[in-house]
């Protein structure tokens, strides 16, 4: 998880690691397609060179698989009179599926692009008689077909243009050990004038020639890469239906697992409040009710005492007030209701054991479910800042970016915050899930901490 | 000293009443929502009203936008507003239309009573009394270049007890100093936060609490 496409709609839901990398970031290009077209950059990426290297060496494969299939077909075709030919041609058939994978696994090295297997499911069971069938009413076997014929004129036209540009830059690059190692000389011509190089010194202007072509082998070579990347998508690749459909099925698994996330939250959160009511609120009263019996048995004999008790008591039901109060406000805080983000996260913030700085920065008001899962990451995150971060100070912004809310809370501490399985960051990163949000944790030993979590406004 | 309730729950409503009538309180009538207590006002002038936030039908800030109303409607009416939880947006709003006769508190303030009969007469008589826990939330949330920070903790601690609402007198109590040592800290702080001495106690609040609660300065 690198980066992360927002409109792919699969944002991850890393807790920790993931960094969304900078638009246009500097990281090497992943494929031809979206690969920097500077030449500087081009002779840096490995892709340029492994481009190279494919289209220099397919038309070896081309040949193969024209030759083969020509004389396969040809032959299978005219023995289909006896039966001897749908054997053949069934041997054929597999022959060049598997030629296709090949290619698909060539073609992914060479340009960067992924090109996922379009076949059909086979049927179960161990019938070769029903694969065969199957593969031969599959659509996508017939591609390859096309694909594999196909790839003899043009590998044969990228081989014979690579040879050409390549060859040339490799000459005037190298004409300096050439002049030295045996030619005797080389006629220089640069129109204006000319001039007889008659050693390795008077060769270099020609190496500088050989950069100029070494440029235009690249564009070159990048434009072939494109254009074969594109018809071996077209015809090894799905079709649109059929991305489609595999587009949908990555959504219904990636919606079944954030369900499943948003029910587990829900689930952490109701035994947490369960916990706190019995380990705070409910003993504290029970002290109480306590007290209060043991004063009414003093208050004729020890009046003095039955007194202190009930001081006791006071005391105690107004602390379990104040530990109820707490817990519904974290349950949910009215506040976020009436007034919106900014004046809950200040009320927040003023409860924090450290100054906090609040920037609210919301055009309109987001949909509630994204209030409220910002106001819990941000709660979620003072109360770690002031249990475990040691930090004198914290920030918090919240943001309009695009559709999305961003919530960013910084603190100055100690770092090394870690969404553990159960903790509370991972459970903060589920709740983001549940509507397609992401949350990122940076906290490097040492601090500062950082956690950014992106919610989108419509989803 | 009348005064009427406007607060949905019959317990605490009933509790209410009796707890003021111990004090020698008399309360002029009740009611069960926030539309209810303009009707009430208008009827009764009583010396103060007593407010619960969260009230049918709205069951969010009912309660504070009836005090508005009666505050706008009769400017000077004293007003206590309690509340389950204090939100200092709430209290900026309230204070926004002066400072004078204005109480906030928490709710479970009402369960120490001498205190809270204190709060309930002085507001009566136009005073201002800002629950701590407010205060602390205005004093709480920081802002970039925020001149709080160049106050000292002790000139911290005058400006929470000034913004609650306390005299002089109350806060040289509090921090057992003299009142001398505590005007002094008090024209610090207003030289500090470049504010217009004040003379006088609500006059004083206001311009605190006025600054404390800038929504974005």
């Amino acid at each position: 998880m690198g980066e992360l496409s927002r409109d792919s709609g699969f944002p991850g839901t890393a807790a920790g690691g993931a960094r969304r990398a900078a638009p246009g970031g500097g990281g090497a290009a992943a494929t031809v397609f979206d690969g920097a077209w500077r030449p500087l950059a081009m002779a840096r990426s490995s892709l340029t060179w492994r481009s190279a290297l494919y289209l220099a060496t397919s038309f070896a494969f081309g040949l193969g698989w024209f030759v083969t299939l020509a004389v396969g077909l040809t032959l299978s075709v005219s023995l289909l009179i006896i039966w001897v030919g749908l054997p053949l041609l069934a041997m054929l058939m597999v022959a060049w599926r598997f030629g296709a994978m090949l290619e698909r696994f060539l073609v992914q090295a060479a340009f960067g692009v992924a090109i996922p297997a379009p076949y059909r499911r086979m049927p179960p069971g161990r019938n070769p008689l029903v694969k065969l069938r199957a593969m031969a009413a599959d659509q996508a076997t017939w591609k390859d077909l096309a694909y594999l014929l196909l790839l003899f004129p043009v590998a044969l036209v990228e081989f014979v243009v690579s040879l050409t540009v390549w060859g040339a830059t490799f000459t005037l690059l190298f004409m300096p050990a050439i002049v030295g190692f045996g030619s005797g000389g080389v006629e220089v011509n640069l129109g204006v004038f000319s001039y007889w190089a008659g050693n390795p010194v008077e060769a270099l202007p020609v190496s500088v020639g050989g950069l100029v072509f070494l440029v235009l082998a690249m564009y070159v070579t990048r434009s072939l890469a494109v254009a074969h990347a594109v018809i071996a998508k077209l015809l090894l690749g799905q079709s649109v239906s059929q991305a489609e459909n595999r587009r949908l099925r990555e959504r219904t698994a990636h919606l079944q697992a954030s369900r499943a996330r948003g029910v587990d939250a829900a689930e952490f959160e109701r035994r947490r409040i369960e916990r706190d009511l019995h380990d705070g609120a409910q003993q504290r009263l029970l002290a109480v009710a306590m007290d209060i019996g043991r004063a009414r048995a003093k208050l004729d004999d020890d009046p003095e005492g039955a007194r202190t008790l009930i001081e006791q008591a006071h005391s105690g039901t107004k602390e379990a007030i104040s530990e109820l109060r707490d817990l519904a406000r974290g349950i949910y805080p009215a506040i976020l209701t009436d007034r919106g983000l900014d004046p809950a996260l200040s009320g927040l913030a003023g409860r924090a054991p450290v100054p906090v700085e609040v920037e609210v920065d919301l055009p309109e008001r987001p949909p509630a479910a994204v209030e409220s899962i910002a106001y819990f990451i941000v709660a979620e995150s003072l109360a770690n800042i002031a249990k475990y971060a040691r930090a004198t100070r914290a920030s918090v912004r919240v943001a309009r970016e695009d559709s999305w809310v961003v919530v960013e809370v910084i603190d100055n501490g100690v770092g090394g915050a870690v969404a553990r399985p159960d903790g509370g960051l991972s459970g903060l990163a589920d709740r983001a899930a549940t509507i397609d949000g992401m949350l990122i944790v940076d906290s490097p030993p040492g601090g500062p901490t950082i956690i950014r979590a992106d919610l989108p406004c419509t989803w | 000293m009348r005064v009427v309730i406007a607060e949905d729950s019959v317990l605490l409503r009933e509790g209410l009443v009796r707890l003021l009538a111990d004090a020698g309180i008399e309360t002029a009538a009740t009611v069960g929502d926030g539309p209810g207590l303009l009707g009430i006002v208008d009827e009764h002038a009583p010396d103060l009203a007593i407010v619960d936030v969260r009230m049918p039908p709205s069951f969010t800030d009912e309660g504070l936008r009836a005090a508005l109303a009666v505050r706008e409607r009769r400017p000077g009416t004293p007003i206590l507003v309690l509340s389950q939880y204090v939100e200092e947006r709430y209290a900026t709003d309230l204070i926004g239309g002066g400072a004078e006769g204005v109480g906030y508190l928490l709710k479970e303030r009402v369960s120490d009573v001498a205190d809270f009969i204190d709060a309930v007469r002085r507001i009566a008589a136009g005073g201002t009394v800002i629950d701590p826990e407010v205060i602390g939330q205005l004093l709480g949330r920081r802002r970039t270049g925020d001149p709080l920070e160049a106050l000292t903790p002790r000139e911290h601690e005058v400006l929470g007890l000034m913004a609650q609402g306390r005299s002089n007198g109350a806060i040289a109590n509090d921090l057992v100093v003299t009142e001398g040592a505590v005007e002094k800290h008090i024209s610090n702080i207003f030289m500090k936060l470049d504010l217009q001495p004040a003379q006088g106690g609500h006059r004083r609040v206001m311009a605190v609490l006025a600054y404390l609660g800038r929504a974005d300065a």
